[in-house]
């Protein structure tokens, strides 16, 4: 376990592939996520991100390729890679059938933690997730916020080094989805966190770095200000018009340093190389009936659209 | 292998048994008393001595034993379906450092103590309504038959369990295959009313040495060795691929 210390990267897939028949789920796949970091994967629906957690957690194989957790080889090395992480699948898999305190009791005896030592820390757990009052409550009668608190809590149990998170707060309402923000935001660093969402606003809000997969393949990856420059190559402003935009737009166009333009009504859209040409384009509208100009700020789901595709998946 | 992992999961299922024992009890005794007091009695009269034995006498430990053996095929069958398709429970034992054979295990010991217990309930029952007495010494030779057989089908459950992803499926198993084992293996009947030619293939079946052997432990007291055999043979047959199915279907 000391070794995963002297790591640089918590998660490493080299070449890794994985295929259902002729369905190729996971194609040459990629990815170096750094100790203590908060990592997300994003994709549309059926782009793999599932397969790669399950193949990283240890619950299915690999066709081919490498992929290690801690250091250890998920194909070789599957026990001693679970003991080192916390997984909140999507599904809510708590027992119903046990009480919250009885839930974690469980999973802190499959983890082989001592009983003096559970008790404290489940005690803990359901402090900080705010649970101490319903720990003798069926799960069955949590609200879906509560219930996600306590499959959070039930993997930090055993303070794993790797936290994957698949999905978890889908379902929840706002204020329960901070809630689950608020603590992933408290237990960064201290370890490494893998989280993959649909909620773009999520990951933005969340994530040190961020990976967009399709198709089985990792199609970009950086910061999401480094996602963002990369989607328009520059920035985009909005110029609004007292009157004639389409005749400034025309004008602003045959500029060398405009990318792209668009024409919403007085508004013209325009696509900068760099922020630096603004003052070129400040110059070239000198006189021009200009009411407002504004910086347009790229969102993630802009970046995500323009690298996936717009079209519905099933 | 360590059975650590094993045994958080057995507990957890005894600790969900212990919550519902007096409802599960009034369930699993009531249709083998059924059957006693429609066959036992209301057929004795019509029916009297089989195999020098009362009818009534002649089906109590088939009865005692398919209570037992239908508790441990429907508590690992109904368990691991609704823990693996429904709970997703099965999911959350995996990501923990417990390997798939333990969780296998532990479900066999759980279908297996459910059936013990719903077992001995019923013969306490049976023993308590109606004249049918047991010497203690006879019990050994009988838990001889009744632990691999309990075991046994503890293990079919976990392959149905394991196979079927829709829950009327396993209804139709249960229907089809496992019910008429059982009653063909003589429970209700002595195997001789057989035709000859049949006879070889219904003592092949291993529900005929679990209930005839059931049968001779109990009321004759002698203790079957080659029906104890060949249970615990195909118990040990079961095991393994009940563990092989398991480790196949999660690998899927």
């Amino acid at each position: 376990m000391c070794y995963m210390f002297l790591m640089s990267y918590a998660i490493t897939t080299k070449s890794l592939t994985k295929q259902y028949g002729d369905l190729t789920a996971l194609d040459h796949f990629d990815l170096s996520v750094e100790q203590g970091s908060i990592f997300g994967l994003l994709g549309p629906n059926g782009a793999g991100k599932t397969t790669l957690i399950r193949i990283l957690t240890t619950l299915m194989r690999q066709t081919s390729g490498e992929a290690s957790v801690g250091g250890l080889d998920t194909s070789s090395d599957g026990r001693a890679i679970r003991s080192l992480i916390g997984v909140v699948s999507q599904e809510n898999s708590l027992d119903r059938y046990l009480t919250a305190r009885e839930n974690l009791e469980l999973h802190a005896r499959l983890h082989g933690m001592e009983k003096k030592l559970y008790r404290k820390r489940i005690d803990e757990l359901l402090e900080l997730m705010g649970l101490t009052g319903r720990q003798n409550d069926f799960t069955d009668n949590f609200s879906g916020g509560m219930q996600r608190r306590l499959v959070v809590a039930r993997a930090l149990l055993h303070e794993p080094k790797v936290l994957f998170l698949d999905e978890p707060t889908t379902g929840l309402d706002p204020q329960s989805r901070r809630a689950v923000w608020d603590y992933i935001r408290s237990i960064a660093g201290k370890m490494t966190i893998f989280l993959t969402t649909h909620y773009l606003d999520e990951a933005e809000s969340l994530c040190d770095r961020i990976a967009i997969m399709d198709h089985g393949r990792l199609i970009a990856e950086g910061t999401t200000q480094e996602l963002k420059d990369r989607l328009s190559g520059g920035t985009v402003y909005v110029i609004e018009f007292q009157e004639n935009a389409a005749l400034y737009a025309d004008q602003l166009s045959k500029m060398s340093c405009v990318l792209d333009i668009n024409v919403v009504g007085s508004s013209v859209s325009v696509g900068l190389q760099q922020w630096e040409c603004l003052s070129e384009v400040v110059s070239a509208l000198n006189g021009a009936p200009v009411r407002r100009i504004a910086l347009k700020e790229r969102t993630l789901e802009e970046v995500f659209i323009s690298l996936t595709g717009a079209e519905v998946r099933e | 292998m360590s059975l650590g992992g094993s045994l958080a999961i057995w507990r957890r299922d005894m600790q969900v048994l212990q919550r519902s024992i007096f409802s599960e009890l009034a369930a699993v005794v009531a249709y083998p008393l059924t059957m006693y007091l429609a066959f036992g009695i209301g057929m004795q009269g019509y029916i009297g001595l089989v195999d020098g034995v009362p009818y009534s006498l002649f089906i109590a430990p088939g009865l005692i034993t398919m209570t037992a053996v239908s508790a441990a095929y429907n508590e690992s069958v109904w368990s691991l379906w609704f823990h693996r398709r429904v709970q997703f429970t099965i999911e959350s034992y995996r990501v923990t450092p417990v390997s798939v054979s333990e969780i296998v295990i532990a479900k066999i010991f759980s279908g297996f103590t459910h059936g013990l217990v719903k077992g001995f309930v019923v013969a306490l029952v049976i023993f308590a309504i109606t004249p049918f007495r047991v010497e203690p010494g006879f019990l050994f030779s009988y838990l001889a038959l009744l632990i691999p057989g309990s075991a046994l089908f503890s293990c079919a459950g976990i392959i149905s369990g394991t196979i079927m992803d829709k829950p009327e499926t396993i209804g139709k198993v249960e229907a089809v295959l496992v019910m008429p084992l059982i009653f063909m293996s003589g429970l209700f009947f002595p195997l001789s009313s057989y035709p000859e030619k049949l006879l070889p293939w219904v003592q092949a079946l291993p529900t005929t040495a679990l209930f005839e052997g059931a049968r001779q432990a109990l009321v004759n007291g002698s203790f079957p060795l080659a029906y104890a055999l060949q249970v615990s043979g195909m118990a040990l047959v079961c095991f393994v691929a009940a563990v092989w199915i398991f480790r196949w279907k999660m690998a899927e």
